[in-house]
């Protein structure tokens, strides 16, 4: 059993309310992620990761497929078990403090009591909110708000981590801050499944990655080959002087201009796809 | 939280309120008066407490999307049901132990300043009032009260708006304290489609007015223990009905 996820035929309609259409959100999707990777979800606004997520989670009912997580039906709560989940823009009981909350998530997922208070503690300084600890969370910002909700995924120790835009929100150094705990969760042996659309970062913390367009899949691979050189490599230099030019050219006859193939970038494959979708 | 003090000031002064009328002086008869506007105003204020509190509740984790985080940790959504559930009728119960001890302390301060004035109207001096029978009148109410919150949970699984969970729960308030009526006309109308369907909500809603038996209590009546025994099994068996349909209809939720 080396796979986490599990997501086979899905799809997903949403009743548009006064009209008999429906809106397909997420269609006839396959995907496995693995255990022990990081998998990048990928895709522009509106492209159905969200949706896909609460499905893997039992949230909602996928309209066709089933999804599995860790070998059980999304829809057993059982399967929950093993499970840490950060919401979009999460939002949490206002009137309580962070370290009330993290204890309250705790008790939860079943967290032993003897263990639980060093946990919160260790917790709160890993995201880096050991100041704000006493804090009410009805005060605390925006990225504050992602800090709490990535501990509260972590807090019961789960084996898989589903992540939904862990960064929106948060400064550059706290967006690092959580990039270097997905790495330290990946090298602790958990699976992250990480949505995103900072495309640069999940191109450095993620082994695999998919991009959805238009709640399709339209690629899947390991980082690597999806950054792999482009069959159509081009290259440009700009301003150069009519003098520089000829001098490039004569150069480049003379056989002394080599070219190397040019990798590209996750940005780039997805802007391709999701300009592809919407011609 | 602010609510609850607020609806609890408010009972208190509306028990307060029915002081003002002791000119009339009715001698024993105003101990009934006092203790029919405790009742009233216990019931009153206590299902319009349960009414708004479990439908800002129950949907208020859902509006606020706390509810994802929630159902995301192994909960099973009947634990949710029944925890929201619970946590209503602890403070409604709270609320009406409350009420129930400012009326048993007006009952009794106002019972012994009558019977020092009028000592004719008691027998052998002793009390009239049924203080025990005003404490099970309070449970039944309890009782009562959880058979709205738990219809209020069952139309908040499928509502959308806190508004018309609380709406919902108001009608079939009213419907249920009117059912009585509907009852008697079951055997007055000829028609059996008729017959059918007043059956049918006379089973499907719960029949408050079941409850509203407090009435001689101040007066020396006693309150049988076999009927608050009925009573409680009637909101036990009524609000485990609602709270399964509930979880069930929960169970189709989408977050
Ligand atoms: N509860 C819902 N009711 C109706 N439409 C929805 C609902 N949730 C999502 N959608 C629609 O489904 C599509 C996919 O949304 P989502 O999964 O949130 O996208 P993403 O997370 O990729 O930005 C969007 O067009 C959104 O409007
Ligand atoms: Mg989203």
């Amino acid at each position: 059993m080396s796979v986490a996820i599990s997501i086979s035929g899905v799809s997903k309609d949403f009743r548009i309310p006064g009209s008999k259409r429906r809106l397909r959100a997420v269609d006839n999707l396959c995907l496995e992620i693995e255990k022990q990777t990081v998998f990048g979800l990928l895709g522009p606004n509106g492209s159905g990761k969200s949706t896909t997520i609460k499905m893997a989670l039992g949230l909602i009912r996928p309209s066709q497929g089933n999804c599995q997580i860790l070998g059980k039906s999304s829809l057993d709560p059982a399967a929950r078990m093993g499970i840490g989940y950060l919401p979009e823009a999460p939002y949490f009981q206002r009137f309580l403090t962070g370290r009330e909350l993290l204890t309250y998530f705790g008790k939860l997922s079943g967290v032993p009591k003897s263990e639980l208070g060093g946990r919160v503690v260790r917790l709160l300084s890993r995201v880096g909110l050991e100041d704000a600890g006493d804090r009410r969370v009805g005060g605390y910002s925006k990225g504050m708000l992602q800090r709490i909700g990535l501990a509260q995924a972590m807090v019961g120790n789960p084996e898989l981590l589903i992540l939904d835009e862990p960064t929106a929100g948060v400064d550059p150094i706290g967006a690092a801050d959580i990039a270097s705990i997905i790495r330290e969760l990946r090298d602790e042996g958990k699976t992250v499944l990480l949505c995103s659309h900072l495309l640069s970062q999940v191109e450095t913390i993620c082994d695999r990655a998919a991009i959805m367009v238009k709640g399709k899949l339209a690629i899947e691979g390991a980082v690597e080959s999806l950054t792999a050189a482009s069959e159509s490599s081009s290259a440009r230099i700009d301003g150069l002087t009519t003098d520089a030019r000829k001098r490039l050219e004569a150069f480049a006859k003379e056989g002394q201009l080599k070219m190397s193939t040019h990798r590209r970038s996750l940005e780039e494959l997805f802007l391709e796809l999701s300009k592809g979708a919407s011609d | 939280m602010r609510l609850f003090l607020a609806m609890t000031g408010l009972a208190i002064c509306a028990l307060a309120s029915s002081f003002l009328f002791r000119e009339f002086n009715f001698g024993s008869s105003e101990l009934k008066f006092i203790a029919d506007f405790g009742f009233g105003g216990m019931t009153l204020f206590g299902s319009a407490l349960a009414i708004i509190v479990t439908a800002q509740l129950f949907l208020g984790e859902i509006e606020h999307r706390t509810a994802m985080t929630l159902l995301a940790k192994p909960v099973f959504r009947s634990e949710f049901v029944l925890g929201k559930f619970l946590g209503v009728w602890v403070t409604v119960a709270c609320f009406i132990g409350m009420l129930t001890l400012c009326l048993v302390l007006a009952l009794w301060m106002r019972e012994s300043s009558i019977r020092l004035e009028y000592p004719e109207g008691f027998e052998q001096g002793q009390r009239l009032v049924q203080y025990g029978g005003i404490i099970w009148f309070s449970l039944a109410q309890v009782f009562r009260i959880g058979i709205l919150c738990a219809l209020v949970i069952l139309f908040s699984t499928y509502a959308t708006s806190s508004l018309f969970a609380m709406v919902m729960g108001v009608l079939v308030w009213i419907v249920g304290q009117l059912q009585h009526i509907a009852i008697e006309a079951r055997g007055v109308v000829d028609s059996l489609v008729l017959k059918g369907i007043y059956s049918a909500v006379g089973f499907a809603l719960p029949n408050f007015h079941l409850y509203d038996v407090g009435e001689g209590l101040a007066m020396g009546e006693v309150l049988p223990i076999s009927l608050v025994g009925k009573l409680l099994l009637y909101g036990a068996l009524y609000s485990a009905f609602y709270l399964a349909v509930a979880t069930a209809s929960f169970n189709r939720r989408e977050l």
